[in-house]
């Protein structure tokens, strides 16, 4: 099971100070958190993608290449990646790049974006975000499978023998991730081409999660990409820990009340009882993460969020320590624990490149008995 | 058969709930009759659920009591809605109520018959109900019922609010008798689950003129 840590990017002021950071300064903030993780022993690292302030990562490749350069394990990934209002081809050939650089330790998340003046200021119609989602990934998945591509579509200028460059690493896709809070839809789509279903449970209480989830690994297997436990299903998380619960709570209580995304609404107390979000001893952290198989079932990739609402970075490393130390490692064990052989691991480069030549050493070998029946 | 009580009334005893009440004890056991045991009543008082109900709109879900009353609501054969006036026109609350509920079930109400109702503190406001209740749930596909029940200070006091509460009673029994009952034809619109009823993706892809995915490399 992967362990990481998946970062939206906001600048926002510290509550407790007042100060707020640049954005250079929030920006070398997210690729010291990034570095951090791989320190302290996380397997994965995900920047949104938002082009409005007050979000700085408007050029998730620039920045995964930078954190690949200074990396050696860490797998690169998007939390998520506009495939409405991005053009796929672009997609197709940044990450493929990005790749190539990382030497494949690279996948990516796909996402509608829910900032409704983002589609016009990219020359698209948010009613048709479903539809964009639908066609834009459809081509994507070509672009990466198939060296010369001839593609007409509703949205995008059509392509004759176009061939996206660079190929992808090895001739493997990078793998694909589709994340959705609250539309089926996607669930449909990650299920129909066989790739990861992320839900972002931050927010939201644990019977929403559980029929995204079942309802993706239902029509997983329906769609013949194995049972409904080998599908690949990753999970958000939200944290704020020291080793004295009361600590944590009375030190995240002012980041908690004035954050932007639900801060003056619903007390502390309140919202850690109905989401995923935990604030408490490392423990605490430990027990309600393992609670989420309990609904999700037995999963492949845990991110956290750990760096918003103006925590400062110092905070945000500190956190990432006690993470990496005291809560993944136990994660790790008792995860692996009851844990059925055929349920898969996250995909990664090196398995789906040894997936692909088991599938052509299979398809040499028919391709033989073939030749040979055809002989006799 | 179940008839939903959504009353907006801030004050305890409200006039606003003893109007919602007094329209309940005539539809409950019109809508069932002739069955001696009427429709199985339930009052959702937006008071109770004033702090959950702001907070769906800062947190994007419903807290619990508030998830249980949309549940209610969704459920019901029939409602009732009472608020009193506020600024000519509905409450904010009242109106936040059906707001957070289209966020969370956009078909909660679709097909559903309504009886809409006010109070205020004066007969001046009567006309809320067709410039401000009647369009509300008109958008939110409701089955509004023909007569709405406006309940001034005054009305408590005078003849006439009887006869309108029975006439109004009456109209929401029938639709949800006639809504309910297989021999008329008609069935209430089956609560839509997209959860149950997602398009095969095949057929998406199909709508956009777009073939399936390239065979596995």
């Amino acid at each position: 099971m992967q362990f990481g840590i998946f970062t939206v990017g906001d600048v926002t002021p510290d509550p407790t100070t007042g100060r707020t950071p640049t954005e250079r300064e929030r920006i070398k903030a997210m690729v010291a958190i990034a570095l951090k993780a791989e320190e302290v022993g996380l397997d994965v690292f995900a920047t949104g993608e938002h082009h409005n302030p007050p979000f700085v990562p408007s050029s998730p490749t620039t920045m995964l290449g930078y954190v690949a350069a200074r990396t050696e394990r860490l797998v690169l990934s998007t939390s998520t990646t506009l495939i409405t209002t991005n053009d796929p081809v672009k997609i197709a050939e940044d990450f493929a790049m990005l790749q190539h650089l990382a030497d494949g330790r690279v996948d990516l998340m796909m996402g509608r974006g829910n900032t409704g003046p983002v589609y016009p200021w990219f020359g698209k119609d948010i009613r048709e975000g479903i539809n964009l989602a639908v066609e834009n990934y459809n081509l994507l998945h070509r672009l990466w499978r198939e060296d010369v591509v001839n593609w007409e579509g509703k949205f995008r200028t059509p392509l004759q023998g176009f061939t996206s460059t660079p190929r992808p690493l090895d001739g493997v896709a990078p793998f694909v991730w589709h994340g959705s809070i609250r539309s089926p839809e996607i669930a449909e789509q990650a299920a129909y081409y066989g790739d990861g279903f992320f839900h972002n449970n931050i927010f939201w209480p644990a019977d929403h999660t559980k029929r995204m989830i079942e309802l993706y690994r239902a029509r997983y297997a329906h769609y013949g990409h194995g049972t409904p436990e080998q599908a690949i299903v990753g999970l958000g998380g939200q944290v704020f820990m020291r080793k004295n619960s009361q600590d944590a709570v009375r030190e995240f209580r002012p980041y908690f009340d004035n954050a932007p995304v639900y801060g003056h609404g619903p007390s502390l107390e309140d919202f850690t009882a109905q989401t995923p979000l935990t604030v408490g001893s490392p423990q605490q952290v430990i027990e309600k993460t393992l609670a989420f198989r309990d609904y999700a079932g037995d999963y492949q990739r845990q991110l956290f969020l750990m760096d918003h609402a103006g925590l400062p970075l110092k905070t945000v490393l500190e956190q990432l320590d006690l993470l990496g130390e005291e809560v993944v490692p136990v994660l790790r064990e008792e995860f692996a624990k009851n844990r059925p052989a055929n349920v898969p691991d996250a995909p990664t480069h090196a398995s789906l490149l040894a997936a692909k030549a088991a599938d052509q050493e299979k398809q040499d070998k028919q391709d033989k008995q073939e030749k040979e029946g055809a002989r006799a | 058969m179940k008839l939903v009580v959504v009353s907006a009334g801030l004050s305890v005893p409200s006039s606003t709930r003893l109007l919602a009440d007094r329209l309940a004890a005539v539809a409950a056991p019109a809508a069932t009759a002739p069955e001696p045991a009427p429709a199985d009543v339930r009052v959702v008082e937006l008071r109770d659920l004033a702090v959950e109900i702001a907070h769906t709109f800062t947190n994007g879900f419903p807290a619990p009591a508030l998830a249980d009353a949309f549940a209610e609501v969704a459920a019901a054969d029939g409602l009732i809605v009472v608020t009193p006036v506020f600024s000519a026109s509905y409450s904010g609350l009242f109106k936040s109520f059906f707001d957070a509920l289209s966020v969370t079930d956009e078909d909660a109400l679709t097909g559903k018959p309504v009886l809409i109702a006010a109070t205020g503190g004066t007969a001046r406001h009567s006309l809320v109900l067709e410039h401000a209740l009647r369009p509300l749930f008109a958008y939110l596909k409701a089955v509004v019922v023909p007569t709405g029940v406006y309940a001034a200070s005054e009305d408590w006091g005078a003849e006439g609010l009887d006869a309108r509460i029975e006439r109004a009673g009456a109209e929401l029994a029938a639709l949800m008798a006639g809504l309910t009952t297989p021999s008329k034809g008609r069935t209430p619109s089956p609560k839509r689950d997209s959860f149950e009823e997602v398009t095969p993706f095949a057929q998406r892809l199909a709508a956009l003129g777009v073939p399936g995915p390239s065979p596995a490399p």
